[in-house]
């Protein structure tokens, strides 16, 4: 009965409130992810792929499919919409972790660890006028959980038309580049956008995740 | 929600990342063989990052150095200290004096470091201790380019004893008996004073050389105790960085021995997942335009017979996810009152959010005001009002949590409504919990067993519960020996219970708690209160919530127990009544005072004050300090008891969701003196989650 007990304390918390995982294995478990270089958040990724994944498998699920490269966390996603309110779409990995974008730009991300809470970010028809000037803030949950900003003086440089491809399929693209700049250094934000569909995006979602990179999939 | 099979297979491909540690231009600082900012026995001028936290141990021949070290604010900054020798009464076999030793030390960033000039320190070491380590300096550290760092200073104290270049400040007195403990103020920069100077050298990213001239003859040690052989004022050796957190040093020390030290670096503003992990909410649910749709809005549905249990079932179901509970429920044509227990979300800010998105999906369009209210122990903490339309507005506004707070009021719980609709099956409700149970009675000093607790609450506010501890390893000395204590041994027969009553029947007792009126909040506790003492323990606590001030009276009787850990109480013929006013204030910043004016567990009459920090994230780490007319040591002079406490909430280093926590109170000396009755829940720390003084702060985490 001792023995058991202690074995119940060692190895995890049992109660009525159902299994816990043991802080201990939890604090390895973190410990020896750390060792790899990769606390992975969630959004982390979960599962692994037996084959590569193809345009026809991606249709054949009838759903709108965004993709998100996150290098800093060694992920590479696929997102189906969470909810819509009007031109903002909220998109969602299988584990929880959830992308908000405004006509395509990132405004919101929720689950990543280090998140953005919210942010003031331009318009489509902004981002399509060469030489436009525009403010961005983006606005953290940084030390100690409290709120910081960034607050970027940008330029739109329409750099001019590409032909991309996602998934084996071409696309016609106008290459936009949002240059923003504060006192303490400076980011870009890459768009590559089809009409008035942004289909691919590199933008910034904060200090410790970096950059994301989106591609709109299915439409 | 439902989602297509194949996002299963959503990771397409994993790459490797490396997380960059960017090279810093200067030299971080690094601490020395006792925790502090230093070279190798020496400190230096340095201070470290606002907040940063270590634990070091550290192993010098015979010597054994565990130290906490927390940086109080960006200047101020304190360790405490624990060290035992091995041998001590090598050259005294018949001597059976204490050979541990506790100390306090402080220091003072006087100099920020600049192009042209050094950083500067001033610190005191065992400020209040019997004198064996007590010394004073101040330091200047200066980089020169990023590899190199150069010390200089001048000691006094035992950091005067080697090379002495006089003593500008006149002549140390020596220590009474009587002083012990007590902050030595008049030795202060007095004696001999001499330098001693250091360099630190980078050789690579992770490795670092470090020499230093040290001016601590160690008098005690050599000449007076033999144990260890001190040649040479020289010491040096090769520390190694392995990641942000873990430091190892190596060393040779006085020509003679060889010296290790490790040092855990703990920075409690940062979570060790880099966020707050968890997944992510529910969007806000839009009611469509009244003009476009108004019977949506309709208010007739509160006349259905079934509305309540049914959008209470629904709310229920949501909040479930997030380990919310409800309470009670309360609803008119336009406004909801949600009472909500809040079970597993670390910040008040996230669960308050999460129960009006849930909200918003649930309750008719008609209802435009949402009323939260966090019940603690079954009383309602404070109320937050939330207007929908707000909620709706905001959700993907820039800076959103700024302007909803603008617009949230937070206030009163006010009493329970009275067409509340509460949940049959939530009382009386039995949880129990097995969980491991870590204790750090020194820095070096741990007992890791097991407490078995259960709960079972009656009905709102009264609590029936009860824990059981059992020790399973530890690295303490217990004699069992009766405690000679000059008091009654309230607490220096601790280790008896430990000892004698394994495992331990904690605690039994039956709580109420209540909220009598506005801003007033009582608790009754009557049965077996803590592991020394049974009895009653009544408090009311006066706390506004958007007051930073609050006050509290405490009254308790008690009697101690057998230290078998049953239910006796023939051991000790010993019943005291206690109790204390207190006073509470929030400085802002994260920074807690706490006063206490009363008598103690031992019947001595004095005060406690008390300083904590306080994380958004959930770390606190403080120091009290207590003064009594108890004549412990017989000599006529009043009792100073004092101490450090700290507690780590897990989910900063596990990432994971939860409001566990890890920690420690050590006390100096740990006597009978200033003690009190350790009972479960506390008002203050219950209720101040809930207030605006705790949810400002994280106020960022409401949409999160």
């Amino acid at each position: 009965m001792t023995a058991a007990l202690a074995a119940c304390a060692l190895l995890a918390s049992c109660g009525s409130g159902g299994p816990q995982r043991s802080p201990l294995v939890a604090a390895v478990g973190t410990m020896a992810q750390a060792g790899l270089g990769q606390i992975v958040g969630r959004g982390g990724g979960t599962a692994a792929v037996a084959g590569p994944v193809t345009r026809a498998d991606l249709e054949a699920a009838g759903t709108p499919i965004l993709r998100a490269a996150i290098a800093a966390r060694a992920a590479d996603l696929l997102l189906t919409v969470a909810a819509t309110q009007g031109n903002i779409v909220t998109w969602i990995t299988p584990d929880g972790t959830t992308f908000t974008l405004r006509d395509g730009v990132l405004i919101q991300t929720r689950g990543l660890g280090a998140d953005l809470m919210s942010s003031q970010a331009p318009t489509i028809g902004q981002l399509l006028q060469d030489g436009g000037t525009h403010q961005r803030r983006y606005f953290f949950l940084g030390e100690d959980d409290r709120q910081t900003r960034r607050t970027y003086d940008c330029t739109v440089d329409v750099v001019g038309p590409e032909t991309i491809e996602i998934f084996d399929r071409p696309h016609a693209v106008t290459r936009v580049n949002e240059e923003c700049a504060r006192p303490q250094g400076s980011i870009t934000n890459a768009f590559w956008i089809e009409g008035s569909t942004i289909r691919r995006s590199r933008q910034l979602a904060s200090g410790p995740v970096g950059f994301i990179v989106f591609e709109r999939v299915v439409d | 929600m439902p989602l297509p099979r194949f996002v299963a297979l959503a990771p397409i491909a994993v790459t490797a990342a490396l997380c960059g540690s960017a090279a810093s231009a200067e030299l971080p600082p690094s601490l020395n063989l006792s925790g502090q900012p230093g070279v190798i026995d020496m400190p230096s001028g340095e201070a470290r990052e606002d907040a940063a936290f270590s634990f070091s141990a550290a192993f010098l021949g015979p010597v054994t150095r565990g130290t906490i070290s927390f940086q109080i604010s960006e200047r101020l900054s304190g360790s405490f200290r624990f060290q035992t020798w091995r041998d001590w009464n090598r050259l005294f076999p018949s001597d059976d004096t204490e050979f541990s030793d506790r100390s306090f030390d402080l220091r003072y960033l006087i100099l920020r470091e600049s192009p042209l000039l050094p950083a500067v320190s001033i610190g005191l070491i065992d400020f209040t201790g019997d004198g064996r380590f007590s010394s004073e300096y101040i330091a200047a550290t200066k980089n020169f380019g990023e590899r190199v760092k150069v010390t200089g200073g001048l000691g006094w104290g035992r950091l005067g004893s080697y090379g002495s270049i006089g003593a500008p400040f006149g002549d140390r007195p020596a220590l009474t008996e009587g002083d012990f403990g007590k902050p030595n103020a008049g030795q202060w920069f007095r004696g001999d004073a001499a330098p001693f100077a250091g360099v630190e050298i980078r050789l690579t990213d992770t490795w670092t050389f470090k020499g230093e001239y040290s001016s601590d003859a160690h008098l005690l040690e050599d000449a007076g105790r033999g144990i260890i052989d001190r040649a040479s004022p020289f010491n040096f050796g090769f520390e190694y960085q392995r990641g942000p957190s873990v430091r190892y040093g190596i060393y040779a020390l006085h020509g003679t021995e060889v010296g290790f030290v490790f040092h855990l670096l703990l920075d409690p503003k940062n979570r060790v997942t880099g966020g707050v992990m968890g997944p992510a909410p529910v969007v806000v649910k839009t009611r469509p335009v009244r003009t476009a749709d108004p019977e949506a809005h309709d208010a007739g549905w509160v006349t259905q017979a079934d509305a309540g249990p049914l959008l209470r079932q629904n709310l229920a179901r949501r909040l479930a996810v997030d380990g919310i509970v409800i309470e009670n429920l309360a609803f008119t044509a336009s406004t909801v009152q949600v009472r909500i227990r809040n079970n597993r979300i670390d910040a008040g800010a996230q669960a308050i959010g999460r129960t009006a998105r849930a909200l918003s999906h649930v309750m008719p369009a008609s209802v435009e005001l949402f009323e939260i209210v966090p019940v603690v122990n079954g009383i309602g903490a404070s109320r937050i009002t939330i207007r929908r339309s707000d909620l709706e507005a905001l959700e993907y506004a820039p800076d959103n949590a700024t302007l909803l707070r603008e617009r949230v009021a937070i206030t009163d719980a006010g009493p329970l409504p009275a067409n509340a609709i509460g949940d049959d099956g939530l009382y009386p409700s039995f949880h129990w919990g097995l969980r491991p149970a870590f204790r750090m009675v020194e820095p070096m000093k741990f007992e890791f067993g097991a407490r078995l607790s259960a709960a079972y609450d009656l009905r709102p506010g009264l609590i029936l519960q009860g824990s059981i501890y059992g020790n399973i390893l530890d690295n303490l000395d217990r004699t069992g020996a009766p405690s000679t204590s000059s008091l009654p041994p309230v607490r220096s027969d601790a280790g008896r219970y430990s000892k004698f009553g394994n495992p331990a029947l904690e605690s039994l007792a039956l709580a109420w708690f209540a909220r009598p009126a506005e801003d007033f909040f009582t608790r009754v506790s009557f049965g077996y209160l803590e592991r020394m003492h049974a009895g009653i323990s009544t408090e009311v606590l006066w706390k506004p919530v958007d007051s930073p001030l609050a006050l509290g009276v405490e009254l308790n009787y008690t009697k101690q127990r057998d230290t078998d850990g049953l239910l006796g109480f023939d051991e000790y013929d010993y019943d005291v009544v206690t109790g204390h006013v207190s006073a509470y204030y929030d400085f802002g910043n994260g920074y807690l005072g706490q006063l206490d004016l009363g008598r103690y567990l031992a019947g001595d009459v004095g005060a406690t004050i008390a300083v904590d920090r306080v994380f958004v994230n959930g770390w606190r780490v403080g120091a009290f300090a207590t003064l009594t007319d108890a004549d412990e040591d017989g000599l006529g002079e009043a009792a100073f008891d004092k101490g450090v406490r700290f507690s780590v909430p897990l989910n900063w280093a596990l990432g994971n969701q939860g409001k566990q926590t890890m920690g420690a109170t050590m006390r100096v000396p740990g006597g009978d003196a200033g003690a009190r009755l350790e009972v479960n829940g506390r008002l203050h720390d219950l209720i101040r989650d809930y207030h605006t003084g705790a949810l400002d702060p994280e106020w960022g985490r409401v949409w999160r």
